[in-house]
């Protein structure tokens, strides 16, 4: 609340040109930081001092800044969204951070997420990989009434837990291979546990799958740092599910 | 003196129930083999957009969608929380379509189109049906059936919902859908790109013109119809609950190529958001109205009060709005429990350090109903308080004040969808139709995926029919295409070269306090045109003294920001013209002129039972407000009151 | 037909499922193995007959294939996964931390302990079954006495600690092991999931303990 705690920061920040060049870390010492700032507004003030020294501001994705677009991301001292447990970065706030302490800020890094400038990266990965099968093949029109199909609650409920994914990649950012594992299952799950998505359960998982193997991202060690960094606490049940879905699907395959 | 035009709806005639269907069958259909021929843009990919772009695929039309963030999935009707209104009338409470049609139209105040109201609340079921079969995750009851809400004040309960996440859920599942388009390569999926202008020839919509954020580059972009599905534009007023990229510049375009644009003075304002904490801050973050259900609103009666809220003793508290409005008391509606904030907090009451917040006080609740049940209630908005502000709600009373939150203003449409620029369609939130001066609670969702789903598949087909357009591709070396792509590369430019000393957001800043002080909750003539002769001095200083670093080449965020905050500055200026000349309270729109003795919106009816839609006529000139006639025939005008 | 075969084989998951698998068989072997060492402490004439049977029977060399196969597959996958996991994020950070709610100590070293448990491995084979052959007779058979290979190789304190170190990395790698086995295959459940990590451990605790106390046993039987 008050003003008389203001923070001074150094930060050392991933500064990058463009998805050619290479970068690296720069040091900037920041001041007059409100505890209440969030950790993008802190990023906002460094922006705004770049640009009266005629410098070029640190360029960031962010969008809703209310923790559920998945635009945010950053490695923040090496764990992605920050230390805070089920928090984005948007989310995260400066007066979880000492007077004077150092701060790394890097991008999440996979060769799937290619860094497109400083800290802003590109993952359209994981649009392709929904493209691939993550949705019911139902055209507009087509429905039937929506009680005529009876859900139970505990499927729905799971099927929510699952579905609450934000796609910001901070999975494939702490994991320490990279993997896409917790992303693919969440909405692999969200559908098989619906009657609605169990029709085209098994091409769904195959199809899903190996979009996501074709596009490089690493094998699940499971070591459930994607769970422990996500921002919306999503379950490696979820992996668990798809495997045995999988599986199943390998096995009972034609072609 | 130019003449005033009346616009035309084009609303089918017959009878309101049955508009719609014949319309539907009077309307031509493009045949199947043809569609694939038809070029369509559809720009942004929130609700209206995505489920448009999947709609009109699925059907065979050649789409190509473009938005701003990184991926379709990203749009701001991501974080609606509330739910999605329809009249399935599932729990067997009296609920129907036409009660759905009632109490939106009542709640706009009486100031949209009868026959679009109607026919949302005729296709809202068919939306319910389309998500679950999507696979969205709806609440469920223990047999297995939707659950349903009562939300907004409703007194039936309609609303669908996902937790706290129902947008989230509802885009996730119109988003698959269109990405089930991409995947079969149907559906050209265009991504960090912003549409800079939008093309005309021949007096119709034929393609838009892009510039690729992360390169730089512009691009030309050629169609058969241009769907604009680019939201609102509450970011005007720079603190809003919207998403920091949301913005105005998309339907800007479209209003200087002679789209009209309607009542851009209806803004939504919500009562319960977390009020501002400091100047850097960004955004504004809402939580659900719900919690009014619970906690009651006081400030102190003292204008000079240092203590804190709980060593402030009852007999020296004003429960301003259980004292003024009895029956209702704290749950009066949106725009009421806003305005009265605002006035306490300009009359020096408000709390915390900025003085511009009101209690939000849970304290008699949980004594009451203990504090198990009201963390069941409310636990996570409990918990979003406490790590936003950092104070415990269980224990000391959550500071709130109201934020621009939802814009019913937008392009003006007739019953198709269509502007008046001929192929240049608007939906969701970017255009005005649905909620005259103020939305209900869980209607946004309803009204985004009506549009995208349900109504343009039909009327853009008709329109495509009608032009007999046989694949009549302009191709993008026609001349209108060079010229509007040159027109936005010298204004970018323009912008690059200015190399003033103020940054944009400080410009942004500036029309915001401008637009909240004067074009806000409560706004008279005198403010309103103060507000018009501030914001021609902002805009001037901002073309004069901006200053944007970088080159255009590459990922610029200043440029893009000063490209929309341009755009916001000629905006806030027809919000205010607007606000001005409609001389009556009506929704949104609060004229302190116009209140009723117990201090209620007063509509005029006698004058004002019409949309403005202003017309540009170049820059730094005078609009023209032409106006459409609304008639009421199945409804009859009322004056609300809460008391 | 054997192309799509490949297809799933070659997926990422099929892969960690065949890891899974295999690691469960050799978790199965490990404790087999554990019994049959159990019989040094009844001495050498059980111990050596036990082993006897063993290779003489000639299912052996079937047995032994297919735990040859085992191992090699597991191996060669681990490296093929680690290979490709390092692939996954060609540029490192800058600072890289843990959450402290994931990952354990185990399952960040499991390439690591793996390593360490392939260089015992060979060493082991060389050491015993491939080791200095002595015969004895237990009545009336003639027969190795491999009873007598170990307790020698065990006189060196140098041989000892190796081998409990060896033991105990093992015991690191299974505890991890034994329950991402189960994740791997698909198998996940509130309640049982929790008692299968606590089973892994304990299983750890049994292979690193079971398997230290025989060179123990042996040094302190001094030499003969």
């Amino acid at each position: 609340m008050s003003s008389d705690n203001l923070l001074t920061l150094n930060l050392k920040i991933w500064r990058q040109k463009n998805n050619k060049e290479k970068g690296e870390i720069v040091d900037y010492t920041i001041d007059g930081i409100s505890p209440d700032a969030s950790f993008l507004e802190m990023l906002d003030v460094l922006n705004e001092k770049l640009i009266a020294e005629g410098n070029d501001p640190v360029a960031f994705d962010h969008d809703c800044r209310e923790g559920i677009c998945g635009m945010c991301s950053l490695m923040i001292n090496g764990q992605a969204h920050g230390p805070e447990a089920e928090t984005t970065t948007c989310q995260l706030h400066m007066r979880k951070f000492q007077n004077g302490e150092t701060i790394v800020v890097e991008p999440f890094r996979a060769r799937a997420f290619p860094v497109l400038k400083d800290l802003m990266i590109d993952r359209t990965a994981f649009d392709d990989i929904i493209a691939s099968g993550g949705f019911v093949n139902v055209n507009t029109g087509n429905a039937q009434d929506a009680n005529s199909i009876l859900v139970p609650k505990e499927n729905a409920e799971l099927a929510m837990d699952a579905a609450a994914c934000i796609g910001c990649g901070a999975c494939v950012a702490s994991c320490k291979n990279a993997s896409a594992m917790l992303f693919v299952s969440a909405k692999v799950s969200q559908l098989s546990l619906l009657p609605q998505g169990q029709l085209e359960a098994e091409e769904r998982v195959k199809n899903m799958v190996s979009k996501m193997d074709e596009l490089g991202f690493g094998n699940c060690t499971n070591e459930a740092e994607c769970e422990a960094s996500c921002p919306k606490g999503i379950s490696i049940s979820n992996i668990a599910r798809m495997n045995r879905d999988f599986l199943s699907a390998a096995v009972k395959a034609k072609d | 003196m130019t003449e005033i035009k009346k616009l035309d709806g084009k609303v089918p005639a017959g009878k309101l129930q049955d508009k719609w269907d014949q319309h539907r069958f009077n309307m031509k259909l493009v045949n199947p083999a043809n569609k694939r021929k038809y070029k369509v843009i559809v720009v942004g990919t929130g609700l209206a957009g995505a489920s448009a772009a999947a709609t009109l695929s699925e059907l065979g039309y050649d789409v190509s969608t473009f938005c701003i963030q990184d991926s379709p999935r990203r749009a701001h009707s991501i974080a609606a929380q509330g739910g999605v209104n329809a009249a399935k009338n599932y729990p067997n409470d009296g609920d129907s379509i036409w009660r759905l049609f009632y109490d939106t139209i009542k709640g706009g105040d009486y100031r949209a189109r009868e026959a679009n109201v109607y026919r949302l609340a005729q296709v809202a079921n068919n939306i319910i049906d389309q998500c679950a079969a999507q696979g969205v995750p709806f609440a469920r009851e223990y047999g297995g059936t939707l659950s349903n809400r009562s939300f907004g004040g409703a007194q039936v309960s309609r609303t669908f919902y996902a937790r706290g996440q129902t947008g989230q859920q509802l885009l996730l599942g119109a988003y698959s859908a269109l990405m089930k388009e991409v995947g079969k390569g149907k559906v050209k999926s265009y991504t960090r790109r912003e549409m800079v202008e939008l093309v005309v020839v021949d007096g119709k919509a034929r393609g838009i013109i892009t510039r690729n954020v992360v390169t730089g580059e512009y691009e030309k972009f050629s169609a058969d119809a241009v769907l604009l599905c680019t939201g609102g534009y509450g970011n005007t007023y720079f603190l809003s609950s919207n998403a920091m990229a949301s913005n105005g510049s998309a339907a800007w375009k479209a209003y200087k190529k002679g789209a009209m644009f309607a009542n851009p003075c209806y803004t939504q304002i919500h009562p319960t958001c977390i009020p501002q904490h400091g100047d850097f801050q960004s955004k504004l973050t809402l939580m659900s109205e719900s919690l009014r259900n619970d906690g009651r609103v006081w400030v102190p009666k003292d204008k000079n009060e240092t203590r804190k809220a709980n060593d402030i003793p009852e007999e020296e508290r004003d429960y301003y709005l259980e004292e003024k409005y009895p029956s209702f008391g704290n749950l009066v509606p949106r725009d009421v429990a806003a305005r009265n904030a605002k006035q306490q907090a300009d009359m020096g009451k408000g709390v915390g350090s900025t003085k511009v917040a009101v209690y939000l006080d849970f304290a008699d609740a949980i004594k009451r109903e203990g504090i198990e049940t009201i963390k069941a209630r409310y636990g996570n908005l409990f918990d979003m308080y406490e790590r936003i502000t950092d104070e415990n709600p269980y224990e000391v009373p959550m500071r709130i004040f109201p934020a621009v939150h939802y814009t019913m203003g937008g392009l003006w449409v007739d019953y198709n969808l269509m502007t008046t620029v001929p192929g240049c369609f608007a939906l969701g939130e970017a255009n005005f139709s649905d909620h005259g001066a103020n939305r209900l609670g869980a209607s946004a969702l309803m009204q985004g995926l009506a549009d995208g789903y349900f109504v343009i598949p039909y009327t853009l087909g008709n329109y495509l029919a009608s032009e007999g357009l046989i694949n009549s591709d302009v191709e993008e070396t026609a001349p209108e295409f060079d010229e509007a792509l040159k027109t936005s590369k010298e204004r970018f430019d323009k912008l690059l070269a200015i190399n003033g000393t103020k940054s944009v957001d400080s410009f942004h800043r500036e029309l915001g306090v401008v637009m909240w002080d004067y074009v806000g909750m409560a706004r008279t003539a005198e403010g309103l045109s103060t507000a018009i002769t501030k914001i021609k001095a902002i805009r001037e200083d901002f073309w004069k003294n901006v200053k944007v670093t970088g080159t255009n080449d590459g990922v610029n965020i200043e440029l893009e920001k000063a490209n929309r905050v341009a755009d916001f500055l000629e905006l806030g200026e027809l919000m205010a013209r607007d606000a001005l000349t409609r001389e009556e309270s009506c929704g949104g729109h609060f004229r302190d002129e116009y209140q009723t003795e117990e201090n209620e919106a007063k509509r005029e009816d006698d004058k004002f039972c019409h949309v403005a839609a202003w017309e540009y006529t170049g820059d730094n000139k005078e609009p023209i407000r032409n106006i459409e006639e609304l008639n009421f025939e199945n409804v009859a005008l009322t004056q609300r009151s809460y008391k | 037909m054997a192309s799509s075969m490949l297809k799933y084989a070659t997926s990422s998951v099929v892969k960690k499922q065949v890891m899974g698998i295999t690691g469960l068989l050799l978790c199965g072997f490990l404790l087999s193995h554990l019994i049959g060492n159990c019989l040094m402490y009844l001495g050498p004439e059980a111990f050596n007959t036990y082993a006897h049977t063993l290779v003489t029977n000639p299912l052996i060399y079937v047995a032994e294939a297919i735990l040859a196969t085992i191992f090699l597959t597991h191996i060669g996958l681990a490296a093929q996964l680690t290979y490709e996991n390092n692939k996954a994020r060609p540029q490192k950070y800058y600072v890289k931390q843990k959450t402290g709610r994931g990952a354990t100590f185990a399952s960040s070293t499991m390439p690591y302990t793996g390593l360490i448990i392939l260089a015992f491995l060979i060493l082991h084979l060389i050491q015993f079954k491939f080791g200095p052959e002595y015969v004895i007779t237990h009545s009336g058979v003639e027969m190795r006495d491999i009873y007598k290979t170990v307790v020698d190789y065990f006189q060196s304190p140098i041989a000892v600690i190796w081998y409990i170190f060896c033991m105990i990395a093992l015991g690191i790698h299974v505890s991890h092991g034994f329950w991402s086995a189960f994740q791997s295959i698909g198998f996940w459940h509130p309640k049982y999931t929790c008692l299968l990590k606590c089973l892994g451990k304990v299983f750890a605790v049994i292979v690193t303990v079971g398997y230290s106390a025989l060179p123990i046993f042996c040094y302190l039987q001094g030499g003969n």
